[in-house]
C-alpha cells in the first residue's frame, strides 16, 4: 500500500497504521474511556440526509468561507494538535506547508513541535495558536507574546482540557512525551525501523514553547493525560479567559464549548468564536458530539461569533452536513493527522485535495454553489 | 447453482458474482463514498410495516398500473442502466425482450450499447428513454429525434449526474469502458475466461447511440466517470429540461428528483412523471433515500405527476409499501443487472417472474385486490 492507494480517510488509517509504532499510532487513534463518543463524532452525521436540489447549472463552486475576518478558500482547516513530529519527522512544517498550499488555516498548538516563530516564516496563510493554560504563568505569558510577535491571526483557549482524559489504549501501550522504550513498547519500536531512524536523525524532539518553562514533555517522560492534570491550571474560569481575551486583543475563540449557556457566555466575554468540540472523543466519554450539538448552538449565537464544527469529519459530505446546520467552518486533527504520519506534506496535501474535490463533487450535486446557498432546507433528519 | 435456483436478489448477485469479472461485479454492486445511502436506500423499507387486513376476499388481484401513458402489467420496472452488453453478451437485448414479455418497461440508457433503432424493431413493448444531457447540444437533439421516430413511449430526463460519484470501488479494482487488462484486473479477468470469450466474440463495444457525435468512450479506453465529466453539461438547468419536454412532447419524466421544489418545478414545467431517485446510491452518498422521501413528495404532487421510486427495490413487499407511501411505479437497476449477468434473457424474465409472484402474493396476504387499495394507512412506521 502507497499513498496513491489512498482514496479515503480509512485509507490514510491504515498507512499510517504500517508507519507507525503502535503506541504512536494509538496515541492519534484512540480516545477516551469506551470511546462512544469517539465513534458518535462520524456516526451522528448519519442521522441525517442530505435532499439535494437539481438543474440549477453548477459549473463552477465557490468552497469559500470567511471565519476570524480571514477569508479561507475551503470551508474546512486543521485543527491544531500536539507532537506532530512523532507522527512524522516534518511534523507542523508538513502540514504548515500543505494548509498554505490550500490556502486554509493552520492550528499551531502549545505542545506542538516546532515553534510558531518558525511556521510564521514558512506560511503567510492564515494561523492560528492553541492555548493551554498553565500554572506557570510566566509560561502563559510568554506563549501569547510570542505567538504575537510571530502574527498569528487568531487565539483559541482550550478548554476541555481542565484534566487529562482517560485515554486507556495509552495507558496499555505506554505512550509518553517523549517516548520511552518499555519492555511492551520495544517490540513495536523494532518493527518500525524507518520511523526510529526518521526520529533519532531528523533533529532533536522538542516542545518549544513549553521547555524553556517545563521538564515535562521533553526532558521527562509524561503522558499527555498526565500532563494536563499536572501542569495545567485546574482554577482556570471565565475571569480568567476574559483576561486571556483582551491580553491578546486580536481574534480570540473558546476551544471546547458545547452547552448553550457557556455560548452565550463567550459573547459575553468578547470572544470572535468558538469551536463546538469535545476534543475529538479523548476527553469526557459519553458527552455530546459537535454534531448534534451544533444546531442548538448556532441558533444562540450563530449571528454574533463564528461557530465552528470541530470533530468527527471524514467526508466532504460530513462538512456539508454541518455547514448546512449552521456552521462557519469545520475542523478537525485526525482529518490530516493519518496523512501526515503516512507521507508527511505530500499525504497531507493528498488528504486535503481529496476533502476539497469531494465537497466540490457534493456541491454540484446537491446544487450550490457557494457555501451560503447550503442550508437547513437541504436537511432531514431520520 | 444455476438460473433456476435463483430466488432472490441475494442468489442473483451470487450467481453474478460468479460470472462476472470482479471490476464489473463490483461496478454494479458498488456505490459512492462509504456506500451508507446505498444500503439506506433499502433498509429505509424496514422502517415501517404492513397492516394486512383479512377476510377482504380478494380473488386474484390486478397489478396494472399506468406511467408514460401506457398500461403495465405490473407496478415494477427495469431501470435505465448504462453498457448491459458488459454483463451480458446480449446486452440490452436481452432486457427489452425480457420487459417485453412480462409486459412492462425496459428502459434504455444514452450510454447503451445498442441503438434506439435497433431496440424498436427487437420489442413492441414498453420502452422509455434515458437522455443526458451533452455540452453539445446536437447530441441531445439527435437523441430526442429518433427515439420520437422509434416510438418509444416515454423519455426521462436524468439530473443526478451533472459530476460522476466517488466510486471508489472503481478506483481500486481499476475499472474502465471498454474493460482494460490492467496488472490488478488481469486475474480477475483471466479467472472468468466464458465472460472473456463471450466479449470478444460478440460484436464490437460500443456506445451506439453517439458513436457517430463523439469518439469518447468508444475507440478510447475511458471510465464511464471521466465520460460523464467531459461530455454532459454541468450547467444544465431548469430552461434545458423545459426545452427538452417541448421537443418531446410525449409523456415525459426527470429522473433524480428528491426535494420537494423540484417536484412542484417539474410539475410547472409540465413534467408527466418524477423518478424520485438517488441513482442508487452511486452518486450523492449521504443523501436521502427515496423511500424515506416518497410521501413528502407525493403529499406535494402526487396528484398531479406519476411519482416513480427508483432505488433499493429488492422484493416485491418493497414495492407495496413504496406504492402504500404514494408511488405509482417502482424501477430497479441493481436487481435486474445481477439477474442480466447471471442468465442474460432467462435470468431478467426469472427475476420479473420472481417479482410478479411476490408482489401478487403479498397483495393477496394485504387483502388487496386493486394497486389502488395500498394507500398510506396500510403502513405503521416504527417510529
Amino acid at each position: 500500500m502507497s499513498l496513491k492507494n489512498c482514496h479515503n480517510f480509512s485509507d490514510f488509517r491504515k498507512l499510517a497504521k504500517r508507519r507507525l509504532p503502535s503506541p504512536i499510532f494509538h496515541y492519534i487513534d484512540g480516545a477516551a474511556d469506551d470511546e462512544i463518543t469517539y465513534n458518535r463524532n462520524t456516526s451522528a452525521f448519519n442521522d441525517v440526509d442530505l435532499v439535494p436540489n437539481v438543474l440549477r447549472g453548477v459549473e463552477s463552486v465557490d468552497l469559500s468561507t470567511t471565519i476570524f475576518g480571514k477569508k479561507l478558500d475551503l470551508p474546512f482547516y486543521c485543527s491544531p494538535t500536539a507532537l506532530q513530529r512523532l507522527f512524522h519527522y516534518d511534523g507542523e512544517r508538513a502540514v504548515g506547508r500543505a494548509a498554505q498550499k490550500f490556502n486554509t488555516m493552520f492550528g499551531v498548538s502549545a505542545l506542538a513541535t516546532v515553534s510558531v516563530e518558525e511556521i510564521s516564516s514558512l506560511i503567510d496563510t492564515p494561523k492560528m495558536f492553541q492555548f493551554y493554560f498553565h500554572k506557570d504563568r510566566g509560561l502563559n505569558d510568554s506563549c501569547l507574546e510570542r505567538a504575537k510577535a510571530a502574527k498569528f491571526d487568531v487565539m483559541a483557549l482550550t478548554v476541555d482540557t481542565i484534566t487529562g482524559g482517560n485515554r486507556e489504549r495509552d495507558l496499555r501501550t505506554g505512550f509518553t512525551s517523549p517516548p520511552k522504550l518499555t519492555l511492551a513498547s520495544l517490540f513495536s519500536f523494532a518493527t518500525k525501523p524507518m520511523w526510529g531512524i526518521n526520529y533519532l536523525t531528523k533533529g532533536k524532539f522538542e516542545l518549544p514553547h513549553l521547555q524553556d518553562y517545563v521538564k515535562e514533555g521533553t526532558s521527562t517522560n509524561t503522558s499527555i493525560g498526565n500532563y494536563f492534570s499536572t501542569m495545567l491550571d485546574q482554577s482556570m474560569n471565565w475571569n480568567d479567559a476574559e483576561k486571556l481575551c483582551s491580553q491578546w486583543g486580536g481574534h480570540f475563540a473558546l476551544k471546547g464549548v458545547m452547552s448553550v449557556e457557556d455560548a452565550k457566555r463567550a459573547v459575553d466575554i468578547g470572544c470572535t468564536g468558538i469551536m463546538v468540540s469535545n476534543h475529538g472523543g479523548r476527553q469526557l466519554d459519553g458527552s455530546r458530539s459537535p454534531f448534534d450539538q451544533l444546531a442548538e448552538i448556532v441558533d444562540a449565537v450563530g449571528d454574533k461569533l463564528d461557530v465552528i464544527c470541530e470533530g468527527g469529519f471524514q467526508r466532504g459530505t460530513h462538512m456539508l452536513k454541518a455547514l448546512s446546520l449552521g456552521a462557519k467552518a469545520c475542523a478537525g486533527g485526525r482529518l490530516y493527522l493519518y496523512a501526515l504520519a503516512a507521507a508527511g506534506q505530500a499525504g497531507v496535501e493528498r488528504a486535503l485535495g481529496q476533502y476539497k474535490s469531494e465537497l466540490e463533487r457534493d456541491m454540484k450535486l446537491m446544487g450550490c454553489t457557494k457555501i451560503s446557498d447550503l442550508s437547513r432546507n437541504n436537511l432531514r433528519f431520520r | 447453482m444455476n438460473i433456476n435456483d435463483c430466488l432472490n436478489y441475494d442468489d442473483f448477485r451470487k450467481l453474478a458474482k460468479k460470472k462476472l469479472p470482479a471490476p464489473i461485479f463490483h461496478y454494479i454492486d458498488g456505490g459512492s463514498d462509504d456506500e451508507e445511502t446505498l444500503k439506506r436506500n433499502t433498509e429505509a423499507f424496514n422502517d415501517c410495516d404492513l397492516v394486512p387486513k383479512v377476510l377482504a376476499n380478494v380473488g386474484k388481484p390486478n397489478l396494472s398500473t399506468t406511467v408514460f401513458g401506457r398500461k403495465i402489467s405490473m407496478p415494477i420496472f427495469l431501470s435505465p442502466t448504462a453498457m448491459q452488453r458488459l454483463y451480458h453478451p446480449e446486452g440490452d437485448n436481452a432486457s427489452a425482450r425480457a420487459a417485453e414479455k412480462f409486459d412492462t418497461f425496459y428502459s434504455m440508457s444514452t450510454m447503451a450499447n445498442t441503438t434506439i433503432e435497433e431496440i424498436a424493431n427487437v420489442s413492441s413493448g414498453p420502452k422509455i428513454f434515458q437522455l443526458y444531457i451533452h455540452k453539445d447540444k446536437s447530441i441531445t437533439d439527435d437523441l430526442i429525434d429518433r427515439c420520437k421516430r422509434a416510438n418509444f413511449d416515454g423519455l426521462c430526463l436524468t439530473v443526478d449526474t451533472i459530476v460522476a460519484g466517488n466510486r471508489e470501488r472503481d478506483h481500486r479494482s481499476g475499472f474502465t469502458t471498454p474493460p482494460k487488462l490492467s496488472l490488478k484486473s488481469i486475474i480477475s479477468f483471466a479467472s472468468k475466461p466464458k465472460w472473456v470469450f463471450d466479449y470478444l466474440a460478440n460484436k464490437k463495444f460500443e456506445l451506439s447511440n453517439v458513436k457517430n457525435k463523439t469518439e469518447k468512450g468508444t475507440n478510447i479506453t475511458k471510465s464511464v466517470i471521466q465520460y460523464i465529466n467531459e461530455q454532459y453539461d454541468p450547467g444544465m438547468n431548469w430552461n434545458d429540461a423545459e426545452y427538452v419536454i417541448k421537443r418531446w412532447g410525449k409523456p415525459f419524466a426527470i429522473k433524480g428528483i428528491m426535494s420537494v421544489d423540484d417536484a412542484k418545478k417539474a410539475v410547472d414545467i409540465g413534467c408527466t412523471a418524477i423518478m424520485v431517485s438517488n441513482h442508487g446510491g452511486r452518486q450523492l452518498n449521504g443523501s436521502r433515500s427515496p423511500f424515506d422521501q416518497i410521501k413528502l413528495i407525493s403529499d406535494a404532487v402526487g396528484d398531479k405527476v406519476d411519482i416513480i421510486l427508483d432505488g433499493g427495490i429488492r422484493r416485491g413487499t418493497h414495492v407495496l409499501k413504496a406504492l402504500a407511501a404514494g408511488a405509482k411505479a417502482c424501477s430497479f437497476g441493481k436487481a435486474f443487472l445481477f439477474s442480466l449477468s447471471a442468465g442474460g434473457q432467462k435470468g431478467v424474465e426469472k427475476l420479473l417472474q420472481n417479482m410478479r409472484d411476490e408482489i401478487e402474493r403479498n397483495m393477496i396476504l394485504m387483502g388487496c385486490k386493486n394497486l389502488k387499495d395500498l394507500d398510506y394507512s396500510r403502513l405503521i412506521f416504527r417510529r
